[in-house]
């Protein structure tokens, strides 16, 4: 078999002349210095090539390479973040390719919410954390190509100005290509200017995103595509009781199955090896396990709320506004439930582990992680630890954690010499994830004269995200029970009296960063709790937030533009507003729906956003309508079910998401800006949550306390 | 051996019957533009042409596929990809050769879907949610499609319209 396709494996992919990635040929890892796994770009390197600093190199054509430290996971930043270089370095943006970087210290980031640096792709950082980083590695390459061009014309760098690729002079003009070669021999200049944002020709336009072209023609290379010579395929099947353990298994019937290689237990969990990854899963499906229920008994959906509930009376004041809030005439108790990134490309990573070299291929949001424990895990010095990052199908938080590349390199390590490619089947990615954390919330309101709240009280009981990597007392201080709070604290209405309580519960279940994190469930209550004051004071939603958003001017601004880009609420439509700031940015979203037979049909999504300064408009705008209908989707059916600390859903069919029949039409205005650039990845997500809700009031004048929607509206 | 139709070139593979067709495209041919999502025919990521129309590949045994002109992604030259490029469609793109698959199957018997159409054609799941620039982008592909002429009046029947193959919506799981 494989002598027919080694020969002929080309001519069935039509328009593979146009693959330039690593890893589509079998039998060709590319594992060189520059050891990319994507190669972006239209045009390809010609003649000498030179770098100028660890993120960039330039040929002798011209063509400069733009190397990226961060993941692209749908977001967009293998566009916007080379273009802060290529603004810097003033080279033309079809000149630039791109390729992803491996896990390195020289490829970290800073990061606005922590010191130090980090090569993470979280927490909407990146923009903000190769800011600096990226237009200072690309001012500093540009004037080291002018100090070359000045030495070999013997006039004075201040004399010459670059245009577009090259340097001039008078009527001389030089090309950073023909220049590469003596600029490289400059030391890296230890000061240089910035451009004034002003003066930016890049930044704030839109060119076609650079990871598109692979992306519609089956090129493009996600981990579960990687293939190494001689590789062997594996998946795992862990224990499915959150807090429980393996006992014992029975391999017996599936070591019958063709192509099996082996099956050995990993951790907590058993892993099958064989020739492919079907024969691996249908394998696996034979295995006779025996686990033990451990702290996951009895740790299901009715005692998770108890818990809840329980300890809402018990929290800390973790946040306050004027005099203890106190003579509550409303009160309101929200619940929400844990939920599942679910990205389609399910949990994978492969890995080589060799006599003096340890590979690792992965979609991972935490390259510079993953390298630290493939290396204590394989034993191996770290300089021997390459890790190779692939585009990710789809992040949200999930690939930031290190389960997948723990067991692929664990298994590895048992195969050692053979090149594994771990693949979790769906049910598998489903049922051992780091969920969003359940939570709820006591909102209790006192109302002054004029209708608007005087006093505020909040109360939020939930998991820690953060229990995974701190002992329980750093889990108390503020740094971490800032993150649970994010949006409850800080509101932008001005309420003279206010305070956040805040209980953390302990739980078997593993939980973690959810995109939005903590907005996907308190910009919920928050913004559902402000209608329910609203219609309290007889006033209407979008005026009653604009009476509290005066003193807020950015949370006024992109309020004030969306609700007057909606307009009037379209005959047969029910509206609800929300707004919501998170990572440094601001979303107002409207939301127009309609409810036939109790099923929410979100028909119009109007939404503003102030992130400060704009790299890429349209990658703003797809963010925020991707993360904005992600929260509608979150609101109408996400859900994950306990059964003994056993995750119920299992596939799509029992975690619906929002279809095409359901999304709606989105339309994103941005606020022009000159502050510091926010994120966008994430903050699209919470008010729709609010939003939608608002809306179903005003469709059905029921209020929706618990999430998911479901069958709540249903007859 | 197996022998199969794939964009147009026939190749024999050694496969148990039951195995689906994804994982031999994925693992035996090393074609890789089509996704694994869900295993279950649910999510859509898997689709490929089957005689023209739009089938989940998890949920098809390669036994099935015998003696019918199979397209993947990798053999897709459609108006769609294009259009993907100009609306700027895909997110993390993983969906989207299934979602291609799907537009591009749905354009080939209606050249001018109504949203109406989209809604119930377009099944795929995308975690990104890109849908309204799906649909965009289905409308600007669309656009790029010449209409047949109008065929003059025939004293002939017409023939009887062929039912159209949905795709499998909640296949059994076959794990």
């Amino acid at each position: 078999m494989s002598e027919i396709l080694n020969v002929s494996r080309r001519d069935f992919l039509a328009g593979s002349g146009s693959l330039v990635l690593g890893f589509t040929l079998v039998g060709m890892p590319r594992v060189a210095a520059f050891d990319e796994t994507v190669v972006l770009g239209s045009t390809n390197e010609q003649g000498a090539v030179f770098s100028l600093n660890a993120w960039l190199r330039v040929a002798g054509n011209g063509v400069v390479t733009i190397r990226m430290g961060a993941s692209e996971m749908g977001q967009g930043v293998y566009t916007s973040l080379p273009m802060l270089l290529a603004e810097e370095l003033d080279v033309a943006w079809n000149d630039v390719r791109i390729e992803s970087a491996p896990a390195g210290k020289e490829f970290r980031r800073e990061s606005p919410s922590f010191p130090g640096k980090v090569q993470l792709t979280g927490g909407s950082e990146s923009v903000r954390g190769y800011w600096n980083i990226l237009r200072k590695a690309g001012a500093s390459a540009r004037a080291m190509l002018i100090e070359a061009a000045a030495e070999r014309w013997g006039v004075s760098p201040l004399a010459c100005t670059t245009l577009a690729g090259s340097v001039r002079h008078g009527q001389r003009s030089a090309t950073y290509g023909s220049l590469a070669s003596d600029a490289a021999r400059i030391a890296t200049p230890g000061n240089v200017t910035l451009k004034d944002p002003a003066d930016f020709k890049l930044i704030g336009t839109s060119p076609p995103r650079s990871d598109l072209p692979p992306k519609v023609d089956g090129s493009a290379v996600f981990g579960i595509d990687v293939q190494v010579e001689g590789m062997v395929n594996a998946t795992v099947v862990a224990c499915p009781h959150y807090g429980g353990s393996l006992v014992s298994f029975d391999d017996r019937k599936a070591r019958g199955v063709a192509g099996v290689l082996d099956v050995f237990q990993v951790d907590n969990a058993v892993a099958v090896v064989a020739d492919t990854f079907w024969h691996a899963k249908k394998a696996s499906r034979l295995l006779e396990i025996v686990w033990e229920k451990g702290e996951g008994a009895g740790v299901d959906d009715a005692a998770v709320s108890a818990l809840l509930r329980e300890a809402l009376g018990q929290g800390k004041k973790r946040y306050g506004v004027g005099p203890k809030p106190e003579g509550m005439d409303i009160e309101a108790v929200f619940e929400t439930p844990f939920l599942e990134h679910a990205p389609i490309e399910p949990m994978n990573a492969t890995a080589w582990i060799q006599k003096d070299r340890v590979d690792v291929w992965a979609p991972t949001q935490a390259q510079a992680r993953l390298k630290r424990r493939a290396a204590k895990l394989a034993k191996r010095p770290q300089r021997q630890v390459f890790v190779h990052t692939t585009f990710l199908g789809g992040g949200f938080g999930r690939r930031g954690f290190d389960d997948f590349g723990d067991y692929a390199v664990k298994i590895a390590t048992r195969m050692e010499g053979t090149p594994v490619k771990l693949i979790y089947t769906r049910e598998e990615t489903f049922t051992h994830g780091y969920h969003r954390p359940a939570s709820m919330c006591r909102m209790r309101a006192k109302l002054g004269e004029d209708g608007l709240p005087s006093d505020l009280h909040m109360e939020l009981s939930c998991q820690s995200i953060l229990a995974e990597y701190l002992p329980p007392l750093l889990l108390e201080a503020p740094f971490a029970t800032n993150t649970a709070i994010d949006g409850l604290k800080h509101s932008p209405y001005s309420i003279p009296r206010q305070q956040v309580d805040y209980k953390r519960v302990t739980l078997p279940v593993p939980v973690g960063w959810w995109r939005s994190v903590h907005g996907s469930h308190n910009a919920f209550y928050r913004e559902c709790f402000l209608d329910e004051l609203a219609e309290k004071a007889g006033q209407d939603p979008v005026e009653y937030r604009r009476a509290l958003l005066q003193g807020s001017p950015r949370d006024l601004g992109v309020f004030e533009l969306a609700v007057d880009k909606a307009g009037p609420v379209p005959e047969g439509l029910h509206r609800g507003v929300a707004v919501f700031e998170c990572f440094g940015s601001y979303v107002a979203e409207v939301v127009d729906i309609e409810v036939i037979d109790g099923v929410v049909y979100p028909r119009r999504l109007v939404a503003a956003v102030d992130c400060g300064m704009v790299v890429h408009p349209d990658t703003v705008k797809a963010q925020i309508m991707g993360g904005a209908t992600m929260g509608l989707s979150t609101t109408l059916y996400g859900k994950l079910s306990l059964v003994d600390g056993a995750v119920q859903e299992t596939n799509y069919h029992q975690y619906p998401l929002l279809g095409m029949n359901q999304a709606p039409r989105v339309e994103v205005h941005i606020v022009p800006s000159a502050e510091p650039p926010g994120g966008v990845g994430e903050v699209g997500l919470p008010p729709a949550m609010g939003a939608l809700c608002n809306a179903i009031y005003a469709a059905t004048g029921k209020r929706i306390r618990t999430l998911p929607v479901a069958d709540q509206l249903k007859a | 051996m197996i022998e199969l139709n794939i964009n147009g070139r026939d190749v024999q593979v050694d496969a148990e019957p039951d195995t689906p067709l994804l994982w031999v495209l994925r693992e035996q041919l090393g074609m890789t533009g089509t996704k694994f999502g869900c295993g279950i025919g649910m999510c859509g990521a898997c689709t490929i042409h089957f005689a023209g129309t739009a089938v989940r590949s998890c949920t098809l045994p390669v036994a099935g596929a015998v003696g019918i002109p199979i397209t993947t992604i990798e053999g897709l030259d459609s108006p769609v990809q294009g259009a993907w490029i100009a609306e700027q469609v895909p997110q993390c793109g993983y969906c989207q050769s299934g979602q291609i698959m799907a537009a591009a199957a749905m354009l080939a018997q209606n050249p001018r879907p109504t949203d109406a159409d989209i809604d119930a054609q377009m099944t795929n799941l995308c975690r990104c949610a890109t849908y309204d620039r799906i649909r965009k982008g289905i409308k600007a592909a669309a656009a790029t499609i010449p209409l047949p002429p109008t065929p003059e009046p025939s004293l002939e029947p017409a023939p009887e319209p062929v039912p159209e193959e949905q795709p499998t919506e909640s296949g059994e799981a076959s794990q």
